[in-house]
């Protein structure tokens, strides 16, 4: 008989112990994966969102990441989550769907290190992709201030318009739902 | 415990009983501030025209203060989580724009004093014309906390470095 087998047998505290920290290792990993909501955006579709980013956050104590949260905005103008795009390089591209509205969630998470200390702070607002159209997006993080901005830019050319934020709340007047 | 307890118990005896009370209108709060402790006026001149720091207050107060804000902190022995609610308004009339700022905290935080609608005043900051192209700011704010949101403030006035204030800070 095996020293395990033996364990196994007799109900020794060393293999329960082993199991319950199996046990805690798989819940953990559920609630990471699941629990706290977070999945990563397919991102499939062509990329018209080139998100340019920089984040400082101005210590060598305290760190900043910045995501965008992509939703579909549904019937009744409720909410589909669709999946995180961590904005952890210079420029990302994303593909959101032309033709339709999206809610974009800019989070800025900022964490402290010494004072175990952590935050977040958004930048929302709703968007209509239009086909062939590009959008232009400046994320920026820097001595406790954030910016975003959006340009909206005709095919094929540099110049555009900027893209004043739109609440949520504005959802049933823009998109003509009820 | 400690002198430190028993001074808060006393702050809390006070503040139940009505001897200390907070301001209910920003009228109220831009009196309180000369005198208080913890806050100060602030007045300076910025070189840009009064209808252009008006705008930067109607378009940068409701994107950037509209929110709630949640926050942890964590030490060894305890776990705190603190939910805050900021309330932006914004007036502009022909000779003054006025930014008021209120702060209601929606978990964490044991309020003992009566809270106006919206929230405890955090700030108010008024602008009026001086000439053409110089406009005065009057900044009625906190002394010792919310730099951050002060600076962003002062920002727009100035129309130089514009963004949101990470109020979490």
């Amino acid at each position: 008989m095996t020293p395990l087998a033996l364990n196994r047998a007799t109900g020794n505290p060393l293999d329960i112990g082993r199991i319950a920290f199996i046990v805690l290792l798989f819940c953990t990993a559920s609630l990471l994966a699941g629990c706290f909501g977070s999945k990563t955006y397919p991102n499939t579709l062509d990329k018209n969102l080139h998100v340019h980013t920089v984040t400082d956050s101005g210590s060598w104590f305290s760190r900043v990441r910045a995501a965008v949260d992509i939703h579909r905005v549904g019937e009744d103008c409720a909410l589909v989550y669709e999946g995180t795009v961590q904005l952890a390089d210079p420029k990302t591209d994303i593909g959101i769907p032309p033709h339709r509205w999206s809610y974009l969630v800019f989070v800025f998470g900022s964490s402290s290190f010494f004072a175990n200390r952590s935050g977040t702070i958004t930048y929302e607002t709703l968007l209509k992709a239009r086909p062939n159209y590009h959008f232009e997006v400046a994320v920026r993080y820097r001595n406790d201030m954030y910016h975003v901005g959006i340009r909206e830019n005709l095919p094929n050319q540099s110049t555009g318009r900027e893209i004043e934020p739109l609440e949520l709340s504005a959802c049933q007047s823009v998109t003509g739902r009820k | 415990m400690n002198r430190y307890h028993v001074f808060i118990m006393f702050l809390s005896v006070l503040a139940l009983s009505g001897c200390i009370s907070h301001p209910q209108t920003a009228e109220e709060f831009r009196k309180a501030v000369p005198a208080a402790f913890s806050a100060k006026v602030e007045t300076f001149e910025v070189d840009r025209p009064f209808r252009q720091v008006a705008r930067t207050f109607q378009k940068m107060g409701p994107n950037c203060l509209a929110k709630t804000i949640k926050t942890t902190s964590q030490t060894n022995m305890s776990y705190q989580v603190i939910v805050t609610t900021y309330k932006p308004t914004v007036v502009v009339t022909g000779k003054k724009a006025e930014l008021h700022v209120q702060q209601h905290h929606e978990q964490g935080v044991l309020n003992v004093s009566k809270e106006p609608d919206g929230g405890y005043y955090i700030l108010v900051a008024d602008a009026q014309p001086v000439t053409q192209t110089k406009t005065r700011i009057d900044l009625y704010r906190p002394s010792m906390s919310n730099g951050v949101l002060i600076q962003a403030v002062k920002n727009w006035a100035t129309g130089e470095n514009i963004g949101c204030p990470d109020l979490t800070k």
